[in-house]
């Protein structure tokens, strides 16, 4: 190892030689290899964090090369995996550091038996839905170990940390789990919004990486880049619920058990796909149908389910959160449907 | 009394902010007078701060505050 590698970043006071020696030794998960896995795995590989896991179930697409920046043109004409392609690029940048690339689908089962077998000092988020967050929400809160939250879409994003024992959790800011949020296939993104939820995120983590845990962020930070809005939100004063199920006083951890894990099931013969995704709440059918409309399916209904007709696709939506989408015989594909519509 | 929309409110609302003379308010009475005024704004899930500060739908929004309406985002 070069002497020099670290020289500008040990010169920043409060990292210093003891707070890069901090980081050699620690362990980040990063659940996702899209547009913020990217960034913020080149950014902590740079920077010498010792050990980076990164999970994804996807694989690189001629979409993903306007933002995702650790993946090339050969990337996309070799379809490879995400998580595949990042580690490759992460070794290239540092090989110094340890990668583990996983291609899974970050299931509740996937999270917790990753996290029962390695210790893991931080998990960043950079999933594309509400449904892994709500699973990576209970691990943490589970396993003490804090999470920080990002999203973006369009010029818009958010950052925020979830340090169990200090901060309230994602149920405690988002009681029900959102549907149609916004998201880069729908709204677009442009990059400069990826790189501003990931200089947060990746701040934050080396300030918790590296001993300096005073520092951490207490707030919901919000910006548009576009319309050159910011809020930095405190979340002191809605605060803590004793009851929620996963930071308060009787936790349960609500998305970790197996029962409330989505499950795909391919039909035989047929080109169609069951999922079934139980949900804490039932479904708001009239919700679902008024955000699939805006999105220009074709949406009909009655009192029992809901019908969205998206080109070849046909989804048709119970309210207990199963779905049979019609059109594909790949689970993913249906998977990808489910969280664009009701998630 | 200031109102800052975020993410697609903006382009529901043809504007990224705007002034309302409103208030003193309760946050639910003040969505329903929202949605009221601007029927095409999709406000199911929007959460608000008032000066940058999440609050309950009892919180009483006073008419010099600053409210953002902050969509949930997903995208990654
Ligand atoms: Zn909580």
């Amino acid at each position: 190892m070069s002497h020099d590698r670290y020289s500008r970043q040990q010169n920043f006071g409060p990292i210093g030689t003891a707070g890069q020696q901090e980081l050699a030794a620690k362990h980040v998960l990063i659940v996702g290899a899209g547009a913020l896995g990217s960034g913020n795995a080149e950014i902590l590989a740079r920077s010498g964090v010792g050990t980076i896991t990164i999970i994804d179930r996807d694989y690189v697409e001629w979409s993903n090369l306007q933002r995702q920046s650790l993946f090339c043109e050969q990337d996309a004409i070799d379809q490879l995996p995400k998580a595949v392609a990042a580690a490759n690029r992460i070794k290239q940048i540092n090989a110094d550091i340890t990668v583990h690339a996983h291609v899974m689908d970050c299931t509740a089962s996937d999270l917790t038996s990753l996290l029962d077998t390695s210790k893991v000092d931080l998990m960043l988020d950079a999933t594309d839905n509400f449904a892994i967050r709500y699973i990576i929400n209970d691990a943490a809160y589970q396993y003490q170990i804090p999470w920080i939250y990002g999203a973006c879409s369009g010029s818009y994003g958010v950052v925020c940390n979830f340090i169990p024992g200090q901060s309230p959790c994602l149920h405690c800011v988002m009681e029900r789990m959102p549907i149609g949020s916004a998201s880069c296939d729908r709204e677009g993104i442009i990059a400069p919004a990826v790189q501003m939820v990931v200089a947060m995120q990746s701040a934050e983590a080396l300030k918790w990486l590296s001993g300096n845990r005073t520092q951490m962020s207490d707030r919901y930070t919000v910006f548009d880049l576009w319309s050159n809005m910011h809020q930095s939100i405190r979340m002191d004063k809605t605060g803590k619920h004793e009851a929620c199920p996963t930071c308060g006083a009787q936790p349960s951890y609500p998305y970790l058990k197996s029962e409330a894990a989505m499950r795909t099931e391919v039909l035989c013969g047929r080109s169609s796909v069951w999922i079934r995704y139980p949900r804490q709440e039932p479904l708001d059918m009239n919700l679902a149908a008024s955000h699939a409309m805006q999105l220009q399916a074709e949406v009909k209904s009655n009192p029992y389910l809901l019908q969205i007709q998206e080109g070849e696709y046909r989804l048709v939506i119970f309210q207990d959160g199963r779905a049979l989408v019609h059109g594909t015989s790949d689970s993913l594909e249906a998977k990808k449907l489910y969280h664009r519509y009701l998630t | 009394m200031k109102i800052l929309c975020f993410a697609h409110l903006s382009e529901q609302l043809g504007a990224s902010s705007m002034e309302l003379e409103l208030g003193p308010i309760s946050v639910a009475d003040f969505m329903a007078e929202l949605k009221n005024r601007y029927p095409a704004l999709l406000l199911d899930h929007v959460m608000i701060a008032v000066n940058e500060q999440f609050v309950e739908q009892t919180h009483v929004i006073e008419p010099n505050d600053t409210v953002a309406l902050l969509p949930p985002v997903s995208g990654g």
